[in-house]
């Protein structure tokens, strides 16, 4: 298992190393000065060039990644010099909004999805399976931005139950939990539709091995055989799944955070590529991409915990 | 007569009825109390963070919707329909020469935070550091020929310039470089300002908390030396998308916002409850510009041509949600140099541009326009490609991203910019004609001058209307201007939009004639 653990680990490094440098190439060699679209019309020629050589724009691009990395590696991500504060301090003050936005829509997706998937197996075939199965397929169909505008347009608006934007007042979590609710409940609903097909189908498979014959032979509880034995085997491939759908989730959490006017990654990274602000964005993207590869790692990991034949299979 | 026991309170609640009850007060509990219901909060919409507390590092309004609320300057825009300025720290202020502005502060006014009187030393401070070149200030040139500020007094000074500069008085006094703050704090916090809370302020307001992303917690200032707030906490929330920010404003999350042209016909049939809506003439322009250096272009009858085959009304319906007047150039009805109408009409005359296509012996014409990817603008392009099939003319539209687009026409950006053909552009303004005019000199080719428009005449009339104080004199250079501009073939007018705001009737907001609000003046209605 350790070995297992270093290779993936390995593995996720070399995912950001490669990510972070291919998109620093890109971002770099796009045409344009940008200085001219952060500065904007009224700087001077000095001020662009002072920006240039303090953002070190003026060094070749293969300095230029060698200079971040050599950054990183100590720990600093840089130097917003469009707002005079370190990228770091803007960034990790993101982070803890997305990832509570992230988190919080996979914990109720998830919930929801494995108990709706776990109930259909078990009614395989029957009207109420059809029906879950409806509703799954509608929710993996709705665009995460659409669900956002209705569901603010409903509840905030029209039903007045949630507050339309921002993410509460700090130290208070309830107030935090409150502003939550509604924007992870708009990027966590194609999820519920996605682990419910994925538990479902998984389950079916389950419940035809040998393992749980024997277990019903000997007459355990029907529950304790479908949701103690049965699911326990039958959610790894949903939890594989939610692992690499973060990525998705921090996509969606773009849009999300713009609609409801929430701080956080998604709208920093948006804000910092419209206005080519570099060393935001390679800071955030640094982070983002860290978090996705760490969630896809355990995942991995938690998977080889639950089935021994994953980890010796890889 | 029996006597019963009497019961305890509650004794008749069951264990389910008990649960039921607290969790009841649990989900109570979790949506927030209305504090302030009493309207004695504001909540104001920003479209995008203002960068930080320091005047050097201001880029545009952002930071002036903040720095108004928790500084002052010796000047201030006049709320209201015209461009006017009134008296701020300053009891008196007077151009007496032309070089020479005299003025003399209040007295009593104070800074927050125990750090005194505001004096004329603040004043010097404030503004001579955006003339030190290692300060890297980003509104040194909206300064002009600002040479530094001479302390007569405690409360007085003379502002000196090497040579006169109308535009002081209209984009450098009331606005962002005009902004005072407190020599003593800054200096003791290293010379610049890049704390979390501003160390001293003199507005209405002062800082609380910086949610950074999110919000400024700004709240009643009690050190404020003018007539108190109205509202105990404003807070000036960060809202990206206008749709976002309209439904928030039907939600009352927010009280104050600006809003897309898209929604104001729609708003104006179907006025929300408890809210108004006013539209403002908006500052920016919005032009088609043309390459006049290209080849394709050297016959003028080919420009003209194309100018005729641009239906500005049509862009305005299709682009502009026909809430938004044709423009007649780049200046804003309201400010000196405005044109009452184009040399060319804004309708289309498809006749003509055939016309004179004939006359310069072209049979079709297939030309480029490049655009940025919003929709306002590559609706415009679409419908000009529309419109200019009927004289022959096909337009191919290529749409950019904001970096790449900015990046077309400058000349150290690579050859890109010498294969211009048409551009549609919207380039923001304040409330002077300079501002406009700047951008289109000769010397600008090859950096904002992407038409490559140059005239002598055009580069001296420039020139001398910076210096010139007559208002009618400047009036006329402007004019002129604008009509060689026009004459050049190189640019179609097309508008300066709208700025819509929607509001709370609770609150009685205060804005710019353009319809920016200025926050330190919003009272309750």
């Amino acid at each position: 298992m350790l070995q297992y653990a270093f290779q993936r680990v390995l593995l996720a490094l070399a995912i950001v190393f490669v990510a972070i440098s291919a998109l620093f190439t890109i971002m770099i060699t796009l045409p344009g000065d940008p200085t001219t679209v952060l500065l904007g019309p009224r700087a001077t020629p000095e001020l662009r060039a002072a920006f240039r050589a303090n953002m070190g724009l003026d060094d070749p691009v293969l300095v230029q990644i060698a200079n971040f990395w050599g950054r990183v590696l100590t720990g600093d991500l840089g130097m917003d010099y469009n707002r005079n504060r370190p990228v770091a301090e803007a960034v990790f003050s993101a982070l803890p909004h997305t990832m509570a936005l992230v988190f919080g829509a996979i914990f109720w997706s998830a919930s929801l999805g494995i108990l709706l998937g776990a109930f259909s197996a078990d009614n395989r075939n029957s009207w109420l399976d059809r029906v879950t199965g409806v509703i799954s397929v509608g929710f993996i169909a709705a665009p995460s931005f659409v669900v956002a505008l209705y569901s603010l347009l409903l509840f905030s608006v029209t039903l007045r139950w949630f507050p339309t934007i921002g993410a509460g007042e700090p130290g208070d979590i309830l107030s935090r939990l409150y502003h939550l609710a509604l924007p992870s409940f708009a990027i966590g609903l194609a999820w519920v539709g996605y682990v419910a097909r994925i538990v479902r189908a998984s389950m079916l498979e389950t419940l035809g091995e040998n393992y749980i014959r024997t277990a019903r032979a000997f007459g355990l509880p029907r529950r304790t055989v479908i949701y103690g034995y049965a699911l326990r085997l039958a959610i790894l491939p949903a939890v594989q799944v939610l692992g690499v759908g973060i990525g998705g989730m921090l996509s969606s959490a773009v849009f999300a955070e713009i609609v409801f006017s929430r701080p956080g990654l998604g709208s920093l990274i948006y804000d910092s590529v419209s206005g080519r602000n570099y060393p935001v964005v390679m800071g955030s993207m640094l982070v983002a991409i860290g978090f996705f590869v760490t969630c896809a790692l355990i995942a991995d990991l938690v998977n080889a915990a639950l089935d021994p034949r994953h980890r010796v299979k890889s | 007569m029996t006597k019963t026991r009497p019961s305890a309170p509650f004794s008749n609640v069951t264990r389910r009825q008990l649960m039921a009850g607290a969790a009841a007060l649990s989900v109570g509990a979790m949506i927030p109390v209305a504090a302030w219901a009493d309207g004695s909060r504001l909540n104001v919409r920003a479209y995008l963070e203002p960068d930080d507390y320091d005047p050097l590092d201001a880029s545009g309004f952002l930071e002036e919707l903040l720095y108004g609320c928790i500084y002052r300057k010796l000047i201030q825009y006049v709320p209201g329909e015209e461009w006017d300025w009134q008296l701020d720290l300053a009891e008196s202020i007077e151009q007496t020469s032309p070089t020479t502005i005299e003025f003399r502060l209040k007295e009593g006014q104070m800074w927050s935070d125990g750090y005194g009187e505001i004096t004329a030393e603040d004043v010097k401070f404030s503004m001579d550091r955006h003339m030190v070149e290692e300060n890297n200030s980003r509104i040194k040139p909206d300064l002009g020929s600002f040479t530094h500020v001479e302390v007569t007094g405690t409360y007085s000074g003379i502002i000196h310039l090497d040579r006169p500069f109308a535009p002081l008085w209209t984009i450098a006094l009331p606005y962002l470089a005009g902004t005072v703050i407190c020599k003593e704090a800054v200096e003791a916090a290293g010379g610049k300002i890049t704390t979390a809370v501003p160390p001293a302020v003199s507005g209405p307001y002062r800082v609380v908390e910086h949610r950074l992303g999110e919000r400024w917690v700004l709240e009643r200032n009690p050190e404020f030396s003018g007539t108190p707030a109205d509202f105990e906490r404003v807070d000036l929330i960060v809202v990206v998308d206008d749709s976002a920010a309209e439904i928030a404003k039907d939600a009352g999350d927010v009280d104050f916002t600006s809003i897309g042209a898209g929604s104001v016909q729609r708003l104006r049939d179907n006025p929300p409850a408890g809210s108004r809506m006013t539209v403002h003439p908006a500052l920016f322009y919005h032009w088609v510009g043309l390459n006049v250096q290209h080849p394709k272009f050297e016959d003028e009858r080919v420009r003209q041509a194309i100018m005729h085959a641009i239906d500005v009304p049509s862009i305005m319906q299709a682009a502009f949600f026909d809430v938004a007047e044709p423009s007649t150039g780049i200046i804003a009805p309201g400010l000196i140099g405005h044109r009452p109408e184009t040399l060319i009409p804004p309708q289309a005359d498809f006749a003509r541009a055939r016309e004179l296509l004939d006359e310069a012996g072209i049979d079709r014409l297939e030309i480029n326009i490049d655009v940025l990817n919003n929709v306002t603008h590559t609706t415009a392009a679409q419908v000009m490609q529309a419109m200019m099939a009927q004289a022959g003319i096909d337009l191919n539209i290529s749409v950019h991203e904001s970096g790449s687009f900015w990046s077309l026409g400058v000349a150290a950006d690579g050859d890109r910019w010498q294969d211009l053909e048409l551009t549609i552009k919207r380039f923001s303004m304040t409330p002077d004609p300079y501002y406009a005019t700047a951008w289109f000199v000769s010397d600008q080719i090859g950096d904002w001058n992407w038409e490559q428009f140059s005239s002598e005449e055009f580069d001296r009339l420039h020139d001398e209307a910076l210096s010139e104080t007559d208002p009618d004199l400047r009036d006329e250079m402007y004019r002129r201007m604008q009509d060689l501009m026009e004459e050049s073939g190189g640019y179609r007018f097309l508008t300066h939009g709208v700025t819509a705001n929607l509001f709370a009737d609770s609150i009685a907001p205060a804005t710019r004639p353009d319809g920016l609000p200025l926050v330190q003046f919003f009272r309750r209605a």
